[in-house]
């Protein structure tokens, strides 16, 4: 029944850990042939490769684990789908109905330990109803703003003695559910007037505009506007990296030049973003002189934080077409002329505190590894193709900052919860939807220790993932706000001498390991790893344990422009 | 200031949890709370008018929370709820 419903629903892959209410479920699978089961080494693994798998392809991805430890494993990944907006089915096994309530061996209330962090929940009370529970948990998790939904299934309505007929319901309808699709034309004009009316416009585009899938509206929505665009860390790449009208990510690590215009503009055109504390800073603060045109499809995201004087409700890409629709019969009204000045403040900030590539690239062997050069390496080696997952730390930033994405789905993190751990898993699902892709995984020694165990899942399944291990000895971004706030206490942020050797780690799991500790190694090191396509290559990159991630904004009590530039030197 | 929410919201197994829930989890507090299933249908015609529905006897519940909010914490509370997807409609009761 449950894995007739998944087929039906286009369901390709699952990802889990199989125990013992979600056995029967189990034997359905060991029975078809039509969904690959992928078994991972933890159930976080699951709920992040699944992730992964849906940032890369905009599926949903699934999961299937079993009661009790199954679930609560389970939970960490689901948040950071959840904090991330990512759509996702979650099937928990449970304990049989009977039991339920009874302390039952492996039992947990998923439903309730699971509620605050799901779009929606399910409980299966008949077998019958799994049809129409798995089609509208699928239309909630991928519609509106998407999120994960979770399956509970007690072990009795999977037993293979009680058969039912099955039919997949074509249609679904929940009358309770609604989510704005397109957006009030009047709304529309009062945006194209403010557009028209603006002398310091920026767009600030977020992860809702990926999910959304509208890259190329924003795009073609600039190929009218000329306005310089910022991303946020879960925006990077629905407006290309490259493009000169790009001022690099906003926020805590964003650029001087993108907080800088945020700060100043007279009009932010916020698109799918949600103006998160990483990105406002102290909201009283926040862009004093901006108006706000805000295109969200979440009523509850718009004016939370900070008050919008448009709001555009609706999917964010019919919305951006019917902006450029409008648009196109007014364009003669726009005079691009009146921004030129605000874009050559924008170039001059940019020239005078801009992000430093070249240098990065020219140190010798007198110094230590940068960990900002070996990102630029990886970015020319893969020529800024590759899908890039990161964990959470600086590693994560300097990933941000030196890697250019000009594709959306590329750039893999946790943005909303901050995973550590995520890198791995997230990439193994990356590369199951896009075996042929390179697939690179920019990690610290920190996190990447949190879910090393599915190096075990990738020689199961050959994935020929490149770890890059930003190896600084310490939590660096957790050192890093020691040094800046607590005059250099660093409480538990180091390990002394205990890491492993990740290169005999590595090659106990039957992959290839790198060591490189020379900056004249490190071009050669990547390239070879990187040339080894049929390989998991684990490179162990020892870098310059004393760098901090800049700018870094001023917290707390800044506004955007207040930022730390480098050592001791403030904006 | 006191203000009371007028929720109406589909009378299943752990609807009204979530809702509940939703005020800790946001950090609102909730003053009092009552809920009823609906059986007077005739006062909740407006909702099968605004939602295009037809409801039946003890379908949906009534549940009515009292909580001190100001105007725009009223506005956010009263979005995340009416974002519960077992939650039909959710309104400041005047």
């Amino acid at each position: 029944m449950l894995m007739g419903a998944l087929h039906d629903e286009g369901v390709e892959l699952i990802f889990g850990y199989p125990g013992g209410a979600a056995l029967h479920i189990y034997d359905a699978i060991f029975r078809q042939d039509k969904i690959d089961h992928i078994l991972v080494r933890h159930e976080q693994g699951a709920t992040h490769a699944a992730d992964g798998y849906a940032r890369a392809t905009g599926k949903p991805g699934v999961v299937l684990v079993t009661s009790g430890p199954g679930a609560t494993n389970a939970i960490t990944g689901i948040a950071t789908a959840f904090m991330d907006s990512i759509p996702m089915i979650v099937i928990s096994g449970q304990v049989a109905s009977h039991l339920i309530g009874t302390d039952a061996f492996q039992e947990t209330d998923m439903i309730g330990i699971s509620r605050p962090i799901v779009k929606h929940s399910y409980t299966v009370e008949d077998a019958s109803e799994i049809p129409r529970i798995v089609k509208e948990a699928f239309h909630i998790a991928t519609s509106g703003r998407p999120g994960p939904v979770v399956i509970d299934i007690p072990k009795d309505t999977t037993a293979p003695d009680n058969l039912y007929e099955y039919e997949y319901p074509k249609d679904v309808n929940i009358r309770s559910y609604n989510p704005p699709v397109e957006p009030d034309l009047e709304q529309i004009e009062r945006a194209v007037e403010a557009i028209f009316e603006a002398e310091k416009p920026v767009i600030y585009a977020g992860g809702g505009a990926i999910n959304s899938n509208a890259s190329k509206e924003l795009f073609e929505l600039n190929e009218i506007l000329n306005i310089p665009v910022t991303n946020t860390l879960m925006g990077l790449g629905v407006y290309p990296g490259t493009d000169p009208r790009f001022m690099g990510m906003l926020g805590m690590h964003g650029t001087y030049q993108a907080n800088m215009a945020m700060h100043n503009a007279d009009l932010i055109i916020a698109i799918g973003a949600r103006f998160d504390d990483r990105i406002t800073n102290t909201p009283k603060l926040f862009a004093p002189g901006a108006k706000i045109i805000h295109f969200d499809v979440d009523h509850s995201s718009v004016s939370k934080i900070i008050e919008a004087n448009i709001a555009v409700f609706g999917q964010v890409k019919n919305s951006l077409k019917a902006i450029i629709n409008s648009l196109n019969e007014s364009k003669e009204d726009y005079d691009p002329k009146k921004i030129y000045s605000w874009r050559k403040q924008i170039a001059e900030w940019k020239t005078q505190h801009g992000l430093k590539h070249d240098l990065y690239l020219s140190e010798g062997d007198e110094n230590q590894i940068l960990p900002q050069q070996v990102v630029q390496h990886v970015y020319q080696i893969t020529k800024g193709d590759a899908y890039v997952t990161s964990d959470v730390g600086q590693h994560q930033m300097f990933a941000a900052q030196y890697y250019h994405f000009d594709e959306p789905r590329k750039w893999i993190n946790s943005g909303g919860l901050g995973t550590m751990g995520f890198g791995l898993p997230a990439a193994m699902g990356v590369k199951f939807a896009f075996p042929k892709d390179e697939v690179v995984c920019i990690t610290g020694e920190g996190s990447i220790q949190m879910c090393i165990q599915e190096l075990s899942t990738c020689l199961q399944y050959n994935l020929p993932i490149k770890i890059i291990n930003i190896n600084n000895e310490a939590l660096g971004m957790v050192k890093q706000w020691q040094d800046m706030n607590y005059s250099g206490r660093h409480s538990e942020s180091t390990y002394q001498s205990s890491l492993p050797d990740f290169v005999k780690l590595t090659e106990s799991y039957g992959h290839v390991g790198i060591k490189i500790e020379k900056n004249s190694d490190l071009k050669s090191g990547l390239e070879h790893a990187f040339s080894m396509k049929d390989k998991l290559v684990f490179v162990d990159v020892y870098v310059d344990p004393g760098e901090h991630v800049y700018p870094m904004l001023v917290a707390p009590n800044g506004s955007l422009k207040d930022m730390w530039l480098d050592k001791g030197k403030k904006a | 200031m006191q203000r009371k929410l007028s929720i109406i919201l589909e009378n299943k197994p752990g609807s009204l949890v979530r809702v509940v829930g939703l005020f800790h989890q946001r950090g609102y507090n909730i003053e009092s709370l009552h809920v009823d299933p609906v059986t007077n249908l005739e006062k909740y015609r407006h909702i099968e008018d605004l939602l295009d529905i037809k409801l039946k006897e003890n379908e949906v519940s009534h549940l009515s929370i009292t909580t001190t909010v100001n105007d725009n914490l009223l506005r956010q509370i009263l979005r995340q709820i009416n974002k519960l997807i077992d939650v039909l409609l959710a309104v400041e009761e005047k």
